[in-house]
């Protein structure tokens, strides 16, 4: 049985080391086969009819003329008893719609499916679809949505989840002890996720067994979910999501268009290509939810937090969902009262999914905010007013943490960010103003099991590392196989990489909540690890020495001194069985202590007053993950990171037409994500590692998400820096930044 | 996709024009507009009819009596590139290159992009707004951020092209060849308000395109600036911008061509703030005159009035730097 608990690294080789992706090339040349680069014989292709308006019930679907178009081979639309799927899960394990519900809910939402032989004659034919329509009321506007008047898109109203309602001390008491008590509304606009790889699935069937090249973040969700809905053995539904163009939280899970290219697979005996087109994806699969917050914070004049007091409301869009935003309320700094009560109301736009941080840059944007307004108030240094509110325990689960380095990151960062002369210095003449702005952040949950692992050691002394965990585009398979190199010493070039595949890897959850590393890689340490006890268990007996007194450096294993000494190749056993299997499981997570990673961002802006524009002109981001595990894949997370979150600070928000209820910006070039040109060169990243040997045995605790978390408010904090006006409604565009500059103006 | 349609590739102008006044016929130079309307379903053709192959469509030269001819094939990064024009035009040059992406700068052609049809979110959306012979503006009640302060009427569209408010500042003209021959006319001229049609954004009648672009040799003295503000590094259009051109004589302003773009369905001549100018020391006086001049007629609605506090701040940093 593997050692769940081997010794922590000391000193490693190849680990945290700037290795190159072990799959640059294929990914960068072309090469490497993505879901939609997929072609198999007799493929034919869907195209999905959406319904165009917010709310509607579909009356009447006439497919005929559709159907009579060239090149066309089915349908599926409410009327087939085999799309009778339920949908969208609802409180007390009810679901709230089906496959093509005829009650529509969104502008976007699925009505019917076509397959044909090409791409083109299934958009076609989707025009032919003649779709009857009774339109019904809405209101877009989710703060009202949840009144008594409004128009309800389910049954019992537009609450979409019972609220959330968090006392911590009493609020009342700690705001009495203030000596400043601020209260602010803060307000974040949808951010949608824009993978460059679309969404989308192929499915083909063999007999009974079905197999799904899907492009996501979790085969094994996938696979149970299908397998669930399709009510079919796990055994006979095998799930491939090898090469990915990122996800950020919309592919965690079974989508719509998998389990209808699954359906037409079967029904035409055919593979099936279904792949959502760009403007699709801007409309139903998922993005962060916009959010209204109100926060009210006591403060003493030494800046010790008194109370905090949180009431958010978050979109969730058509179905029911939670959108909390409270988490870093609670738990970022410490403070003994507090107060979260939060809800999230249903409108009718594409519904909201996990995005790279749930929650958590909505409420650091209220949160940090309000720190560097206190700060200002009180007349402390911000960096100083968050040093005084550390908080070495998790006070949500009322835990010592295992590691925190927010004091570390913020007086380091500090140093290396020059922020006390970056403060210090002129805002700037004239119309051209600088500033500078912090913010800190922590994600909600650390890496865990469950993860298996295999490692398969060949006579010739190669090795397969053989996992389930995807890859989105982070790293995954080089860090992995980083760690397999670092316990066996052998080269990253042969190793041989299987993953994410329901067929051939071993379960895992799926790659999100900043947590693969952190459950992943102990799971391929362990089975690495028991590679190597075996190899030496094995030389051991054929040297006739102590297992202990051997150490394997490739595929050499040796004694003290270099002797006695054998090869691998040179073992008995091995040679007549020709591999040996290793298995790692992830060991469970400290039960005395919490784990979670922790960041802090520093920004510098220049603000144009006369046109409105808002530059970053320099970043750094200090983060506590726990150790490095590659140091280029680790700097790529944060640029990612940072660029995402300068995205949501300046540009990126879905526009909705509130008269007709539907997406003006559903393309590439209304919708803002920023270009090269948006994000400066100078973006710095220090990562500070406290040797936290007790969050698992790789000492890593999770990046993907603290990357971004902090980035939009320390973009904020400059900018009132810059100008002191606050803007609390982002993005921070132009046309807010001259309306607010012209309001103070008078 | 796209609807099928017959494909004319002309070897010359007169065949060009031939094929386009075939009835739903539309020209193809760059593509990066057209392609994109007829993906979306946004214009329908039943021909269509490249002018790629027309050689004296392309390059930038000097004109026989004095003066530029820019060919309506010459690229936007070509423009933006070129060294054959004096510095004078340095506004055109800015414009061409605050353009779009570089991609799309490299297809895109200066013909295409004085005829490219409006950007307005509604008009490129699913929406059967006036100018898709629709009844109504969707963004007058709707989301009109982006949408026009000046020029305005039943339909509240800005003209997208940054390289015409340049253009027009040097009072370029265009050569248009069609069905009834070759006809040159100001830029000026070229483009089309609601107020006269809500289905076309220029004069060009049904056979009709492009040919060249000719701008006069540019007075000594002379200096021009264009400015784009866009909420975004590249790959955007203009919040608004302006094309300013100013004939100096020491520090006194002899003459200047003020045209704004993203704040109006053609491109926009600032003349209020153009005489608030001229014979004045150009200096902080005369420029906050001149900025407050250029919006005394702004007309924004809904959600556009930042723009009239843009356009100012624009002109006063422009003018700012030329003084």
């Amino acid at each position: 049985m593997p050692d769940a608990t081997p010794k922590p690294w000391g000193e490693t080789t190849i680990v945290g080391k700037p290795i190159p992706r072990v799959d640059g090339d294929e990914r960068l040349s072309g090469k490497a086969t993505y879901s939609l680069d997929l072609y198999l014989p007799d493929m034919l292709y869907g195209a999905t009819v959406r319904c165009p308006y917010p709310h509607a019930n579909v009356k009447k679907v006439d497919l005929s003329e559709a159907l009579r178009m060239p090149g066309v081979r089915a349908a599926l639309s409410d009327a087939d008893k085999e799309a009778n799927i339920p949908w969208y899960g609802a409180p007390g394990g009810r679901s709230a719609s089906r496959l093509f519900d005829t009650h529509c809910r969104f502008a976007g939402e699925e009505v019917a499916v076509i397959v044909a032989e090409t791409q083109q004659q299934a958009w076609d034919a989707v025009r032919q679809v003649r779709v009857e329509y009774e339109q019904l009321k809405f209101t877009t506007d989710f703060e009202a949505a949840l009144k008594s008047d409004a128009p309800p898109l389910h049954d019992g109203g537009n609450l979409a989840a019972n609220p959330v309602n968090v006392t911590r001390g009493d609020v009342a008491k700690g705001f009495a002890e203030a000596d400043l008590v601020l209260e602010e509304t803060y307000r974040t606009p949808t951010q949608i996720h824009t993978p460059l790889e679309t969404f989308g699935s192929v499915a083909k069937w063999d007999g009974d067994e079905l197999t799904v090249w899907d492009t996501t973040q979790g085969v094994f969700p996938v696979q149970n979910s299908l397998a669930n809905l399709l009510k079919m053995p796990l055994s006979k539904v095998r799930v491939i999501g090898h090469y990915m163009g990122g996800g950020f939280g919309a592919k965690l899970s079974l989508s719509k268009y998998t389990v209808m290219a699954a359906l037409l697979a079967r029904k035409t005996s055919r593979p099936v290509k279904l792949f959502l087109t760009r403007e699709e994806s801007f409309l139903c699969v998922g993005n962060r939810p916009a959010h209204a917050m109100t926060l009210k914070a006591g403060v003493k004049k030494d800046g010790t937090l008194t109370a905090l007091e949180f009431t958010g409301v978050g979109e969730v869009g058509g179905y029911p969902g939670g959108s909390n935003a409270g988490y870093q309320v609670q738990d970022l700094w410490k403070c003994p009262n507090i107060h979260v009560v939060e809800r999230s109301a249903m409108t009718p736009m594409g519904p909201a999914r996990a995005f790279r941080a749930p929650g958590f840059p909505q409420g650091n944007w209220a949160l940090e905010q309000m720190m560097d307004a206190l700060a200002e108030k009180l007349g402390m240094d911000p960096i100083d007013l968050r040093l005084k509110n550390y908080s070495p325990m998790c006070q949500v689960e009322q835990k010592p943490y295992t590691s925190a380095g927010i004091p570390q990151l913020l007086t380091e960062g500090a140093k290396a960010f020059g922020w006390a002369e970056a403060r210090a210095r002129a805002k700037g003449k004239g119309p051209l103003l600088r500033g500078v702005g912090v913010a800190s952040g922590m994600w909600g949950s650390p890496g865990r099991p469950p993860s298996t692992a295999i490692v398969r050691y060949y006579l010739d002394g190669s090795v397969n590392l053989n996992m389930g965990a995807a890859d989105l585009g982070t790293g995954t398979k080089t860090v992995m196989a980083q760690v397999v190199s670092e316990e066996l010493g052998v080269p990253l070039e042969r190793i041989g990489i299987e993953w994410a595949d329901t067929g051939t890897t071993q379960y895992t959850s799926a790659s999100g909540g900043s947590k693969t590393v952190a459950s992943d890689s102990p799971a391929v340490r362990a089975a690495a690890l028991d590679v190597k006890r075996q190899l030496l268990a094995l030389a051991a007996e054929q040297l006739k020495v102590p297992a202990e007194s051997l150490t394997l450096k490739d595929t050499e294993i040796s004694g003290p001194g270099g002797s006695p000494k054998v090869t691998t190749r040179e073992l008995r056993t091995l040679q007549t069985q020709q591999v040996l299997v290793g298995v790692g499981i992830r060991g469970p997570n400290p039960t005395d202590k919490s784990v979670r990673p922790f960041s802090t961002h520093f920004a510098e802006v220049e603000v144009n007053t006369r046109t409105g524009e808002v530059r970053v002109v320099r970043m750094l981001a200090m983060h506590d993950s726990g150790r490095v595990m590659n140091a280029a894949t680790f700097a790529n997370q944060c640029l990612g990171g940072m660029t995402q979150g300068i995205g949501y600070a300046t540009t990126e928000r879905r526009v909705v037409d509130s008269n007709t209820g539907t997406m003006v910006n559903s393309n590439w070039y209304d919708y803002k994500i920023p270009t090269s040109k948006d994000i400066p060169p100078d973006l710095d990243v220090m990562p500070i590692d406290l040797h936290d040997h007790e969050c698992d045995t790789t000492s890593t605790k999770g990046l993907g998400e603290p990357a971004t978390i902090p980035v939009a408010t320390a973009v904020a904090n400059a900018f009132y820096n810059a100008t002191g006006v606050r803007i609390k409604e982002g993005p921070i565009t132009p046309a807010k930044v001259l309306m607010a500059l012209a309001q103070r103006k008078g | 996709m796209l609807r099928k349609f017959s494909y004319v590739r002309a070897s010359s102008i007169k065949e060009a024009v031939t094929a386009a006044a075939r009835p739903g016929a539309r020209i193809l130079a760059g593509g990066t507009d057209l392609l994109v309307c007829l993906r979306n379903g946004i214009l329908a053709a039943e021909t269509v009819v490249s002018i790629n192959g027309i050689k004296e469509l392309k390059g930038i030269g000097p004109k026989p009596g004095g003066g530029f001819r820019i060919g309506a094939l010459t690229t936007l990064t070509e423009i933006a590139e070129n060294k054959q024009l004096p510095e004078n035009y340095t506004a055109l040059a800015q414009a061409a290159a605050a353009a779009a992406s570089p991609q799309l700068r490299n297809q895109g052609t200066i013909g295409g992009n004085l005829c490219q049809r409006p950007r307005c979110w509604y008009f490129r959306g699913d929406f059967q707004c006036l100018r898709k012979s629709g009844d109504q503006c969707f963004a007058m009640s709707g989301e009109n951020q982006n949408h026009a302060i000046f020029g305005w009427d039943r339909c509240a569209m800005v003209h997208p092209s940054d390289t015409a408010a340049a253009l027009v500042a040097f009072d370029a003209k265009v050569t248009i060849a069609g069905p009834k021959g070759v006809r040159t006319i100001p830029l000026a001229s070229f483009f089309v308000l609601p107020k006269e049609s809500v289905l076309k954004e220029n004069v060009l009648a049904p056979g009709e395109f492009i040919t060249e672009v000719s701008l006069d040799a540019p007075r000594p003295g002379t200096r021009s600036v264009y400015r784009k503000v866009r909420e975004r590094g590249a790959f955007d259009f203009a919040l608004a911008g302006a094309a300013v051109v100013l004939t100096k004589s020491a520090d006194t302003v002899q003459s200047a061509r003020i045209v704004l773009s993203g704040v109006a369905p053609a491109p926009w001549r600032a003349a209020a703030a153009e005489q608030a100018l001229a014979g004045k020391r150009l200096g902080d006086e005369s420029i906050a005159a001149a900025a407050a001049a250029a919006v005394k007629d702004a007309n924004p609605f809904g959600d556009n009035e930042f723009k009239v506090a843009l356009v100012r701040g624009i002109l006063e940093e422009v003018l700012s730097g030329m003084a």
